[in-house]
């Protein structure tokens, strides 16, 4: 598949990025391993006029413990994170969701960054710009309705990155810098539940690090998909277990992760509520290729097997 | 658009090239050095047929812009042969019967390579994660699997 026209430039720090942003009048597109965003330029879903590589800023690889918390440069890749010996020995869900992510080559090319601020997926969206045209372009695409559900002025697509639920499970920020200045967010609040424009973030701002609370946690992540390799998540379910409170995050349906704090682990009626809550908040469509009642009946269950699994290894 | 000069080593060789800056990889080796080893199989990054060794990690070319690249060293499967003699990676895959159509083995036997080369013994487990990034629609995984531990046993 051919990629459309645009310009390649280099940035070589932060500020250096933005600068190159406001120089393309908004018309640039930020690149750090390219796999979400080369496909869907490839799809013509995206149309940059210029990409804006940040892999060669020294700064956004560094992985370093300060004050208090990990920080994750946006560019720190899966496969490096996955074998972290702070991650390994702090946070058993993103341990989990690292590895559960696409698959090993993609993981060691994939970055953090890139993980987190993955376009929304449909069945109806992600196609070539022939099969969508044959179609009749959706709501998201500019269209008058959504193609999924018929009338509807809403979009349904699905965030589907493994790495974010477990981030927000364990309290992560995330450090933003663009036109506008820096700023501090916790990842939750970066998401605006609309899967059209599924981030919270002025154009040109980057993504910079990623702060997680540095304490020992237990937890886990469970993920439903069709294939063990390569699959993005049907509905995926990180449990994180910091200070005898417990934080569950469920991505995978709809535009934005949901969070859901317990707090009492030892509670059973209350773990019990929480599973019927999140699976009742859960509104899957037919845009997946497991069906929408399937998948709501899994947002449950996903989350009573990993807070299961997070309790009994008793790790940490 | 104005091209952009590149430069990287491929198979122990130094290239500089004027690449279009959408150009991808996989185009460069393929239609400007016509190495044609890694193949176009899905081009969005799904099945791992393009897959060549860039700084000694398997990367996907379909995915990857030439320019990105500036500076590398790469490989492709045909830089692994030695004073004439192919790899074992190469000479096991043909002994187990690894290849059918032969469409996803430059792909396969490079992420196999890649792994050789960070983890001399990988365990059986270890080998299907890894292989698992690439899709084969022929022989089922089996003997390719067997390929690798085989390979990994000649080469230790
Ligand atoms: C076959 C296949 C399977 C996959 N399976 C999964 C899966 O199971 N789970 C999953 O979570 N993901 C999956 N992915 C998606 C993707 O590989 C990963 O999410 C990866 O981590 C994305 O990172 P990247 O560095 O390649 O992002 P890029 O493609 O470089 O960037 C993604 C987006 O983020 C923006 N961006 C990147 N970095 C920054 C920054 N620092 N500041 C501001 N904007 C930025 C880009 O402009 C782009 O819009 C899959 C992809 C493929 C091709
Ligand atoms: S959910 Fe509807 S509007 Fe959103 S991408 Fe799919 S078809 Fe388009
Ligand atoms: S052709 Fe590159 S991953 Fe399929
Ligand atoms: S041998 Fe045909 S795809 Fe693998």
């Amino acid at each position: 598949m051919i990629l459309p026209q645009f310009e390649y430039k280099r940035a070589r720090s932060v500020a250096d990025a933005v600068a190159l942003y406001k120089k393309e009048k908004g018309k640039a597109l930020y690149l750090a391993g390219g796999t979400d965003l080369i496909p869907l330029v490839k799809l013509r879903l995206r149309e940059p006029k210029a990409v804006i590589d940040l892999k060669g800023i020294e700064d956004l690889k560094i992985i370093a413990t300060r004050g208090g918390s990990l920080s994750v440069g946006a560019n720190a890749t899966l496969f490096d994170l996955k074998k972290d010996p702070v991650i390994a020995a702090h946070f058993p869900a993103l341990v989990e969701s690292l590895d559960a992510t696409a698959c090993e080559t993609l993981q060691m090319r994939g970055t953090l960054g890139g993980n987190i601020l993955q376009g929304a997926r449909c069945l109806e969206y992600n196609q070539s710009l022939e099969w969508r045209k044959a179609r009749g372009f959706c709501f998201k695409m500019g269209g008058k309705e959504c193609n999924v559900v018929k009338g509807a002025k809403v979009c349904f697509a699905n965030y589907c990155s493994d790495n974010a639920p477990s981030l927000i499970s364990l309290g992560a920020q995330v450090r933003l810098m663009g036109p506008g200045g820096e700023r501090t967010v916790k990842l939750e609040s970066l998401f605006t539940g609309d899967a059209r424009a599924p981030f919270a973030m002025e154009g040109g701002e980057v993504l910079t690090h990623i702060l997680v609370p540095l304490k020992k946690t237990k937890g886990a992540y469970e993920k439903l998909r069709v294939r063990e390799s390569m699959d993005y998540p049907l509905v995926g379910a990180a449990v994180s277990v910091i200070d005898g409170k417990v934080r569950i995050c469920v991505g995978g349906v709809g535009a934005a992760p949901r969070l859901y704090v317990l707090g009492d682990i030892r509670d059973a009626a209350s773990v019990r509520d929480v599973a019927e809550k999140a699976s009742a908040d859960a509104k899957p469509v037919a845009n997946a290729t497991l069906s929408p009642a399937y998948r709501k009946k899994m947002v449950g269950t996903l989350i009573k097997r990993a807070l299961k699994r997070a309790l009994a290894e008793g790790k940490g | 658009m104005k091209t952009m000069k590149v430069s990287f080593n491929v198979n122990s060789e130094d290239v500089t090239l004027d690449v279009r800056p959408y150009e991808t990889l996989l185009e460069t080796l393929r239609e400007r050095l016509f190495l044609t080893g890694a193949k176009e199989a899905c081009g969005l990054g799904a099945c791992g047929a393009c897959t060549v060794i860039v700084n000694g990690i398997p990367l996907r070319s379909c995915l990857v812009l030439t320019p990105e690249v500036e500076g590398a060293t790469i490989m492709t499967v045909e830089g692994l042969r030695e004073d004439g003699n192919l790899h074992p990676l190469q000479e096991t895959f043909m002994e187990k019967g690894a290849v059918q159509c032969g469409f996803c083995t430059s792909g396969m036997i490079m992420t196999a390579k890649a792994l050789l080369d960070r983890n001399k013994r990988p365990t059986k487990k270890e080998i299907v994660t890894t292989i698992s990034s690439n899709v084969c629609r022929c022989t089922g995984y089996k003997k390719i699997v067997e390929a690798v531990e085989e390979a990994a046993k000649r080469m230790a």
